[in-house]
């Protein structure tokens, strides 16, 4: 160690400490106290009390129909964001590196979504579904198509993906190109004198190299699609159409927010965090690269 | 070295010490040459005009400087927000002493959830124009506004303007006026009469009418029913239970879903198998809707006197009032509407002696004749007495006649209930209309929730 006296590292860890004690712990434990309450406003007011109802809003969870599609659309996200975020930066990102010119710009455009707010995308995407002069049904009739609900029911978590995936591409790009771009360039020059093809160095060399960053590039997929709330609300708030595309995030706060059952709420913020910090557990287990990282 | 750093250090935190209250000297100096009396006196000098004598501020006072913290509905888009700004406005030339910290927003869930928790703080502002239905039941249960009764005994011309109906129209469900309204609204259905009169249709006045014009519609490529079910279906709830149950059940609290109400919201269906909603109603905003109808997209639409304004088409566009649906016990004419807001003064500002005066002013200011006039604008219901406006618009006269054949007045179901219930309900709402879910089932949770 290069200090030897610590004191001074506590006080200055103290702070930060504080605050999170303060702003992220103190109020989560409250917030599992306030499951168990039936609460009739945000905070107690006072001459209202709220009643205790044990585990009325557990017992709910196992019944909610719509708390069962909002888990499904957010497994299905992780799905989909490993294959299609995680898959298509490693494309782009491999065929990036192999281009000598123009890099930067491909690095730019590809990144770009990710300077964009959430809610612009998402109501830039809101107007292009749009059955009444919406950009595509504007296509759909000047091809002399009929113009279609993209928002039906059987299309709406195709097309609510659609820009949650695509957003964050960019974001997963840059991380394996920057892994990719610290591989020695003398292990391709090998290879290619050992007559390996483009597509058998990516198979052999690439992909061995950058695994340490798939990995967290898995993880924070993974994670990160539980936390999936903006775009599916300004695309499609309340989960609609008919609560098909809810996700956790968005279902909580439907509860909380819009319908006023806070503490039902409460308790989807629980199911939530447990979800995240189990899921999470198990992917870091799964695609754990070696003993070394 | 060491000394030159230590003697450094000092110098910089005496160099901090003095800046810090050099700063609060300055601020002291300041506050002194802006007092009250020097900008009375200004404004005076100036030649100011003060609305007569009664509101002036009596000279041979010196008030103390009032800093008065004021939340109201009108705000964001809200149509009356810029006639809020102005008469707040013209009060603070009025009274140079009082400043005005607004904190005005449209009335939405996030907004009431807002309200509530600061009133729960101890945060409260010192006016607020709010709701008096069971809305503000959890601001009102927090026990921090003044009874209209308390101001009067000592201001006794206190909404001196306001009707003394829509006084009592305005007072809280434990029965104790504390508000004080402007305006009163009515909800009804708008109807583009140029795409009646271009189909030959008639306008819907029965239930036979309307499904002939939703057929009629649909085959010419016109969306009946401009409405979105999954944002706003609240007027929709509201005419079908009332149309079904008819004013005197539709106003009661029950324990259990009754039949009349559950055969109202079962006509979602119904109208959703006609084709009489938009493709995507599950799917648009209600912003989107009302374009589809202010377009000539649609031809109907159901809302509130205060959509009056936004129509572009004034002419062309009328109000009618609602069938009764099949079986219902609503007599023709039954219409939904009330005075559902006013404004509040907090016990945090009447306690305070310099803020006690500020606020009654404030209160008298958005409330008396002229404000109300400017508020009321032809739409909806004035709470004082109001000179009739002169350039009414086809569309505002319309309106007008609309309220006042009304047959019944009842006000809608979200005054009665609790906001998690009624919250209930409209979230249902989209799954009553697809067959996903039973009215009655639907009906029965928002009343156990109502119940709790």
């Amino acid at each position: 160690m290069i200090y030897k006296k610590k004191s001074p590292l506590f006080i200055f860890l103290l702070p930060g400490l504080l605050l999170m004690i303060v702003f992220l712990y103190i109020p989560f434990i409250e917030n599992i106290m306030n499951s168990f309450y039936d609460m009739t406003s945000v905070v107690k007011i006072p001459g209202k009390e709220w009643n205790f109802i044990g585990f009325d809003n557990y017992t709910k969870l196992l019944s909610d129909p719509k708390l069962k599609i909002a888990i499904a659309n957010s497994l299905k996200m992780m799905v989909l964001a490993v294959i299609f975020q995680v898959g298509i930066a490693f494309i782009l990102a491999v065929m990036v590196s192999m281009i000598k010119k123009g890099q930067q710009i491909f690095r730019t455009v590809y990144f770009f979504p990710i300077v964009i707010s959430a809610t612009a995308i998402g109501l830039l995407f809101k107007l292009f579904y749009n059955y009444n002069g919406g950009m595509l049904n504007q296509l759909m009739l000047a091809l002399d198509k009929e113009p279609i609900n993209w928002l039906a029911p059987e299309l709406a978590f195709i097309m609510v993906s659609i820009p949650t995936i695509w957003s964050y591409v960019g974001f997963y790009f840059v991380i394996i190109l920057t892994g990719i771009s610290a591989i020695p360039e003398e292990l391709y020059e090998s290879a290619s004198i050992d007559g390996c093809s483009r597509l058998k160095q990516v198979w052999y060399i690439t992909i061995p190299m950058v695994r340490g960053v798939m990995c967290t590039c898995i993880t924070l997929a993974v994670t990160g699609a539980l936390k999936v709330f903006d775009l599916p609300w300004v695309i499609v708030p309340k989960g609609a159409p008919q609560g098909l595309t809810h996700f956790l995030g968005t279902y909580m706060y439907e509860q909380t927010f819009l319908i006023s059952n806070i503490d039902y709420g409460s308790t989807l913020a629980l199911i939530i965090v447990i979800l995240g910090v189990v899921v999470s557990k198990v992917v870091s287990r799964i695609v754990k690269p070696d003993d070394n990282l | 070295m060491k000394k030159v750093k230590r003697l450094l250090s000092l110098i910089l935190t005496f160099v901090l010490v003095m800046s810090l209250l050099a700063a609060c000297g300055k601020d002291a100096k300041q506050t002194d040459t802006d007092t009250p009396q020097n900008k009375v006196e200004d404004s005076k000098d100036d030649g100011g005009d003060k609305s007569g004598e009664e509101t002036t501020p009596d000279q041979a006072d010196t008030p103390n400087p009032v800093t008065l913290t004021t939340v109201s509905m009108h705000g964001g888009t809200d149509p009356n927000a810029e006639n809020y700004q102005a008469i707040s406005e013209q009060f603070m030339k009025d009274y140079p002493y009082i400043t005005i910290e607004d904190d005005s927003q449209s009335a939405d869930q996030d907004w009431k959830t807002k309200v509530a928790a600061d009133f729960a703080v101890g945060n409260e502002p010192d006016v607020i124009q709010y709701f008096t239905d069971a809305n503000a039941s959890d601001v009102l249960a927090a026990d921090k506004f003044v009874s209209i009764e308390e101001i009067k005994a000592e201001y006794p011309d206190y909404a001196k303007d306001t009707l003394l109906a829509a006084l009592i129209a305005a007072q809280n469900p434990d029965g104790v006026q504390r508000a004080v309204p402007t305006t009163g609204y009515w909800e009804g259905l708008f109807c583009n009469k140029d795409l009646f009169d271009q189909y030959g249709l008639d306008l819907p006045t029965d239930w036979d009418k309307l499904l002939t014009a939703i057929d009629t519609f649909k085959a010419n490529d016109i969306i009946p029913i401009a409405v979105s079910l999954n944002n706003v279906p609240h007027y929709w709830i509201e005419f079908l239970m009332l149309s079904a149950a008819g004013p005197e059940s539709y106003t009661s609290v029950p324990e259990t879903a009754p039949e009349d109400w559950c055969k109202g919201l079962e006509m979602f269906k119904t109208l959703r198998d006609l084709g009489a909603f938009p493709v995507d109603t599950d799917t648009i905003d209600n912003d989107f809707a009302g374009e589809l109808f202010k377009n000539k997209q649609a031809a109907m639409q159901l809302d509130g006197s205060w959509y009056a304004g936004g129509i572009p088409d004034q002419e062309n566009t009328v109000l009618c009032s609602f069938p009764v649906i099949p079986g219902g016990k609503a007599q023709p004419g039954f219409m939904v509407g009330g005075i559902s807001s006013g404004f509040y003064i907090t016990k945090k500002a009447w306690e305070d002696p310099d803020k006690r005066d500020a606020a009654v002013k404030f209160v008298m200011a958005h409330t008396n004749s002229e404000a109300v006039t400017k508020y009321w604008g032809g739409n909806g219901q004035a709470a004082a007495k109001v000179e009739p406006i002169e350039s009414m618009t086809s569309l505002g006269i319309s309106g007008l006649e609309y309220s006042s054949a009304a047959t019944s007045i009842s006000s809608p179901t979200d005054s009665r209930i609790s906001q998690e219930a009624y919250n209930t309900l409209v979230a249902g709402i989209v799954d009553v209309s697809t067959g996903a879910r039973t009215a009655e089932d639907l009906l029965n949770e928002v009343l156990q929730i109502n119940a709790r």
